[in-house]
């Protein structure tokens, strides 16, 4: 059962950027609609938040958020993009799904990218590194 | 009362792994249990970005020893899925065939574990011993005990000697009788039952919340599992079904994998029939990767491995994200340990099989006065490792 | 020392210490002592505690974080103690020589004294490394 239409026909003026495949639909939304579009997929679709992505492309950084509907095998994946490469903040979605905690403080440790909204924004995995890891996946590294 | 801090780790002798918990205890009572991870990292996303595609199955593999086909498994399902390659048939049943056979490994690993960390060693020698015989397999399919190398983009590196078919079945018949075997011991031990049930409970809206995958949500009553609802190679082909129990605490943990194992074998049984009847190529030649994004998963042992592969149209990924079952099973801790006694703490713990690599011929020193004791010892080793082989095969 | 480690010798007790490798060293050397290979007949044995311990068994890159961990563990030994690095991590970095958080430099904090290379090595080729040991113990 493809339910891929009828989130398109809810949600469909908050995204843009479609790519559409079988079972997977990547989309664009803008950081003030993620929340509401994180809480339809999570709390009314049943869909799992697989993890997070995060990549550092020309236009800014991207984080693609891949959600899985389990009972069809689809994919839903909204991408937030921060053109703001110097302080890069968006609204954390770990109020809605518990399971982003570790997710998104693994994405503060390697992009540096602040959470808005995080219970417990500290490194993860760079907690009492002695050396620090830096933002090892930016292009241009601060340390 | 005073709430007391118990640090366990980064070296403890009941962690395999280096790891750092921090328990807040009251009395006796867990009321907190804090982690710090990463003493295991070593950057594979990073790493893979500056690899070729054939390279990076290789790098993956070394993500984890315990899953080392899962991940190249996921790896190259995000691959194909960015070029939309079709894989020929039998290397389709090839693919299922390592990685059930990996579920059996890791399955017994993980009994065996749980038996030493509740203080029963013999489960941990028993379960031990019948994990021998299928790394003997791997042995025989793939030329190593672990880190396999089977897989690559379109296909399989290696295909199954239709010679060594009747050998497999004969070690897996064996291993049938000794599964079915440990199923009833799993059923009916008063130790296990007295110290597993009941302890660590995790329950379905935890589950859910913590977004948490494989054995660890099916124990708990989320009927999840990629193999199902997203068929990829030859499991829309081959007859198994999903285990799922209720209660979600450590016990239920145990005969969900249990009786997995059993159903794996179901499955590899399968295989090694059609293996025997299908022939063809079994790796089509991918020429060039499109740009574009993938996502592959594959369902370990362990949980659902996600890959993420994103590429430009040159031989290599510019990202490649890579998320281990351990990684969202971890959290659950949090949830699962409060309000227990410290003393089982340890089992929930080990309960989700957790596995902190994901979340990650000998050199001679000196060749001469060679004693002929030592020279002994090693003879002796293999004499018996040869003995016990034949004990166990019966020839 | 020679009379020391000749007495050493005779019944090996190892340490265990995982220094971020990919598990699979681990469960082999785990394997070892389950009833299919079982060194324990030859006196070989693993225990908990460092303080108990002859040899250390080494796996893994030894990255930036573990690696202080590391060092205080080799400090806590009894002296004279043996370090064995077990797989192709310890002794060359294996895949990972491009990470960002691998240690160079693993002697600066371990000195390990004998190397046991495959990715991982057969048990056969670890008791084969112990006995190596065995053999330069006995001089």
């Amino acid at each position: 059962m493809d339910r891929t239409d009828e989130f398109l026909k809810e949600m469909g003026n908050k995204i843009s950027e479609q790519i559409r495949k079988p079972k997977r639909l990547y989309f664009r939304v803008e950081n003030k609609d993620l929340l509401e579009v994180v809480e339809y997929l999570f709390k009314k679709m049943a869909c799992r938040l697989s993890t997070a992505t995060a990549t550092e492309v020309h236009r800014g950084i991207e984080v693609l958020y891949q959600f899985s509907h389990d009972a069809s095998g689809c994919y839903f994946c909204p991408r937030v993009v921060m053109t703001d490469l110097k302080n890069p903040v968006m609204s954390s979605i770990t109020p809605v799904v518990r399971g982003a905690e570790w997710i998104e403080r693994e994405m503060f440790d390697f992009w540096g990218i602040k959470f808005e909204g995080h219970p417990r924004m500290e490194p993860l995995l760079a907690r009492e590194h002695p050396k620090g890891l830096g933002h090892p996946y930016r292009f241009r590294r601060t340390t | 009362m005073s709430k007391n801090t118990i640090p366990v780790g980064p070296f403890h002798p009941l962690l395999e792994e280096a790891e750092y918990f921090t328990l807040q205890v009251d009395g006796e009572t867990v009321v907190d249990i804090d982690l710090d991870i990463g003493w295991m990292h070593r950057g594979h996303e990073f790493i893979s970005e500056q690899k070729t595609f054939t390279q990076s199955i290789y790098l993956v593999e070394r993500i984890c020893g315990i899953c080392s086909t899962s991940h190249p498994i996921a790896c190259v399902h995000a691959i194909e899925d960015v070029c939309n390659v079709e894989i020929p048939e039998r290397a389709c049943y090839i693919r299922t065939l390592v990685g059930e056979l990996e579920r059996i490994h890791s399955h017994l690993l993980w009994l065996g574990l749980a038996g030493h960390f509740i203080g029963y060693d013999t489960v941990w020698m028993w379960a031990w011993k019948y994990r021998e015989p299928v790394l003997q397999m791997f042995e025989i399919i793939s030329g190593n005990r672990n880190h396999y190398g089977m897989m690559r983009v379109g296909g399989v590196a290696k295909d199954v000697d239709p010679a060594a078919v009747p050998e497999l079945s004969k070690i897996l018949d064996m291993i049938e009788k000794k599964m079915i075997m440990i199923a009833k011991v799993a059923n009916d031990d008063p130790v296990l039952k007295s110290r597993l049930v009941n302890v660590g409970v995790l329950s379905k809206q935890d589950a859910i919340n913590f977004c948490a995958v494989g054995p660890t949500s099916r124990a708990s009553g989320v009927p999840a599992d990629v193999r199902r609802d997203e068929p990829n190679d030859a499991y829309g082909l081959v007859d198994f079904k999903v285990i799922v129990t209720e209660n979600g605490d450590v016990y239920d943990k145990l005969v969900v994998r249990v009786l997995e194992i059993i159903e794996s074998i179901k499955i590899v049984r399968q295989c090694l029939d059609k293996l025997a009847n299908i022939q063809g190529p079994i790796l089509n030649n991918v020429k060039e990767i499109p740009p574009g994004e993938g996502i592959g998963r594959y369902e370990a042992p362990r949980g659902e491995v996600f890959h993420y592969v994103r590429t430009d149209g040159t031989n290599r990924p510019i990202r490649h994200k890579v998320r281990a079952p351990s990684f969202v099973n971890i959290p659950t801790f949090m949830a699962s340990c409060k309000g227990i006694p410290i003393a089982d703490a340890l089992i929930t713990l080990a309960a989700v099989d957790p596995c902190y690599c994901c979340t990650e011929r000998s050199l001679k020193v000196v060749d001469h006065n060679r004693d002929s004791l030592n020279i002994n010892l090693l003879a002796a080793s293999r004499t018996r490792t040869e003995e016990i082989r034949r004990e166990i095969h019966g020839r | 020392m020679g009379w020391y480690n000749k007495r050493l010798a005779k019944s090996i007790w190892v340490f265990h210490v995982s220094a971020s490798p990919c598990n699979n060293c681990d469960i082999e050397i785990l394997d070892l002592l389950t009833p299919y290979y079982d060194i324990e007949r030859f006196g070989i044995k693993l225990v908990g505690s460092i303080r108990h311990a002859d040899v250390l068994l080494l796996s893994g890159i030894v990255n930036q974080k573990v690696g202080p961990m590391v060092q205080r563990i080799y400090q806590q030994a009894p002296k004279p103690v043996f370090v064995v690095g077990v797989g192709t991590c310890p002794s060359s970095g294996c895949c990972f020589n491009d990470s960002y958080n691998i240690s160079q430099n693993r002697e600066e904090f371990i000195p390990i004294d004998l190397y046991i290379p495959g990715c991982p090595p057969k048990p056969e080729a670890m008791i084969e490394g112990v006995v190596k040991l065995v053999e330069v113990l006995n001089g």
